[in-house]
């Protein structure tokens, strides 16, 4: 098959996200199709700055083509249009508004689908609430699947998304959550889809502890995996477990490991790590006691299963259906809607070794079962060769 | 609690939530709330019917709202929005404003927006519990009724 991605931004530089799952899925559907990816010049998630060069390139067996992005997002007004439009009392052209000012917008991008759609079999469109997909898709009638990585924030409540989802004409989903929020924000039914989530490969076989204590980590301690920002539940994180220290006193450090959106306060059992290579994040994975992930939005967390990869339970946010379920599902973790159960479950987890272990476990045994690369694209490999024949 | 064999989540859940509902609840009693929350099955319910509320997922669909004269004078106003009425000078007015008072205005209207959105955070969570207890009263009402109703009917 002639396969195309269109997706915001590409590249290695992102290792998660939305971008981390194309670049995995499309890097694999390369070993037996062609597979071109069209995407911006953008790197950073916030400016949208053009920093790739415009044009054709490759990585490894992708093709890429990349569009410049014609104006660098003003946050200022992306706040307010967001203001307006998540009251739910906005009209309709300003909901649309709100798609081009979250950009990034390329309109070279959406004349190249348009023109060029009938070169390919399918084309695969990640990520809803972006510009490229919002308005790329539409263009790419009868041969788009969509991978929403939908979430339940206040974007999916918009009319234009109602409007948008019935264009697509199959779906990719990440959970049976994600199903069930896009299915209740479309007005028709469904149109044919498979729920994939992500591959894992097994993890690497355990690192001492010891080679953390250079980087002043000493065990036990929770661990937080990803971008440290607010939209991600952090500044709550941080609030709980501060909290956490000071009614219960125990000698327990929270690890943060990601890139940080935000200020963290200096706490002497609170320990940032900032960026990780890859060895520092295996050793902190698989040392970890706990795996918590406080974000209330999520269409699917890779951390999370990393986490069980590594036989750590998690500890996550019950205001997020996908973890909540996902944690019951596996049967890999615990869930917390507030500081008292935040804190009750957590010394659960960190008094009750074998509790914590056996959760760990049941964690690990349902990434076997769900989540190995090769079952995840056996299901991609056969819907997607479903949906060309019925295309 | 005792670990046992066998760990499940939900039963862990069930569990360890029943322990915190009686802690919660007696920490309040104890501060000199709601003495009714003395009677736990009566507390429980009292939690439920919040629980309901917050695990709604949208607040934005609410019907008191939709029910006021004009929805947006019960609103925050949380764009930072500059006009002119002159017809004339307008533009150039709504320009000077725009990109030199917008500026000078917003970082200190950034001080007290994050206040705005929790306050109207707080708004529709209190909308959200008003219509769970109208639901709640409807409810009971026609339960009362059907109850009545059957009385009504059965034979002397």
């Amino acid at each position: 098959m002639k396969l195309a991605a269109v997706i915001h931004r590409f590249g290695t530089d992102f290792a998660g996200g939305s971008e981390g799952h194309c670049r995995a899925i499309m890097t694999r559907l390369a070993a037996h199709h062609d597979v071109t990816i069209i995407t911006t010049c953008a790197k950073d998630h916030i400016t949208w700055a053009n920093e790739y060069p415009e044009g054709a390139s490759s990585l490894g067996p992708l093709k890429i083509v990349r569009f410049p992005v014609t104006r660098t997002r003003s946050m200022h007004r992306f706040a307010d249009i967001s203001d307006d439009v998540f009251s739910g009392g906005a009209p309709d052209d300003e909901e649309v508004r709100w798609f081009r000012e979250n950009g990034p917008e390329a309109p070279a991008l959406l004349d190249y689908v348009k023109a060029r759609v009938h070169a390919f079999d399918l084309v695969l469109f990640w990520s809803f609430r972006y510009y490229q997909t919002f308005f790329g898709l539409p263009l790419a009638a009868g041969r788009s699947v969509l991978v929403p990585t939908a979430e339940e924030d206040p974007v999916i409540r918009m009319r234009a998304v109602s409007r948008f989802f019935p264009l697509a004409s199959a779906f990719l989903f990440l959970t049976p959550e994600e199903r069930d929020l896009v299915a209740a924000h479309c007005p028709e039914p469904l149109a044919p889809y498979e729920i994939v989530g992500s591959g894992l490969e097994p993890a690497a076989p355990r690192v001492d502890a010891s080679a953390l204590e250079r980087l002043g980590i000493r065990t036990p301690f929770i661990l937080y995996l990803g971008r440290i920002d607010p939209n991600k539940g952090c500044e709550t994180l941080l609030r709980h477990f501060t909290r956490y220290i000071g009614e219960t006193g125990r000698n327990v450090q929270l690890v943060m490991a990601g890139p940080a959106n935000m200020p963290v306060p200096d706490h002497p059992q609170v320990k940032l790590l900032g960026f990780v290579e890859e060895r520092v994040r295996e050793a902190v994975l698989s040392n970890a006691s706990v795996l918590t992930v406080p974000s209330p939005f999520e269409s699917l967390s890779l951390a999370l299963l990393e986490a069980w990869n590594h036989g750590v339970p998690a500890l996550v946010n019950a205001r997020c259906a996908v973890l909540k379920g996902q944690s019951i599902r596996a049967n890999g973790g615990l869930y917390y809607g507030n500081f008292d159960e935040f804190s009750r479950e957590l010394s659960h987890l960190l008094d009750h070794p074998d509790t914590a272990r056996e959760l760990g476990a049941s964690g690990l045994a349902y990434v076997e079962r769900e989540y190995r690369w090769p079952h995840v694209m056996e299901k991609i490999e056969a819907f997607l060769a479903r949906v060309r024949h019925s295309a | 609690m005792e670990p046992r064999s066998g760990a499940s989540v939900e039963r862990l859940m069930r569990e360890l939530g029943s322990e915190i509902s009686n802690e919660r609840r007696a920490r309040i009693v104890a501060r000199g709330g709601a003495s009714e929350y003395g009677d736990p099955e009566l507390y429980a319910r009292v939690e439920e019917v919040f629980r309901r509320v917050l695990d709604a997922r949208d607040h934005n669909a609410l019907l008191l709202p939709q029910l006021l004269d004009d929805e947006d004078d019960y609103t925050l106003q949380l764009r930072l929005r500059y006009a002119s009425h002159r017809r004339l000078i307008g533009p150039l007015l709504l320009f000077i404003k725009r990109t030199i008072l917008l500026p000078i205005n917003r970082w200190l209207y950034e001080y007290s927006l994050e206040n705005f959105r929790r306050q109207q955070r707080v708004n529709r969570l209190l909308f959200a519990c008003i219509e769970e207890l109208a639901i709640e009263n409807a409810r009971l009402r026609q339960d009362a009724a059907g109850s009545a109703e059957r009385r009504r009917n059965q034979p002397a």
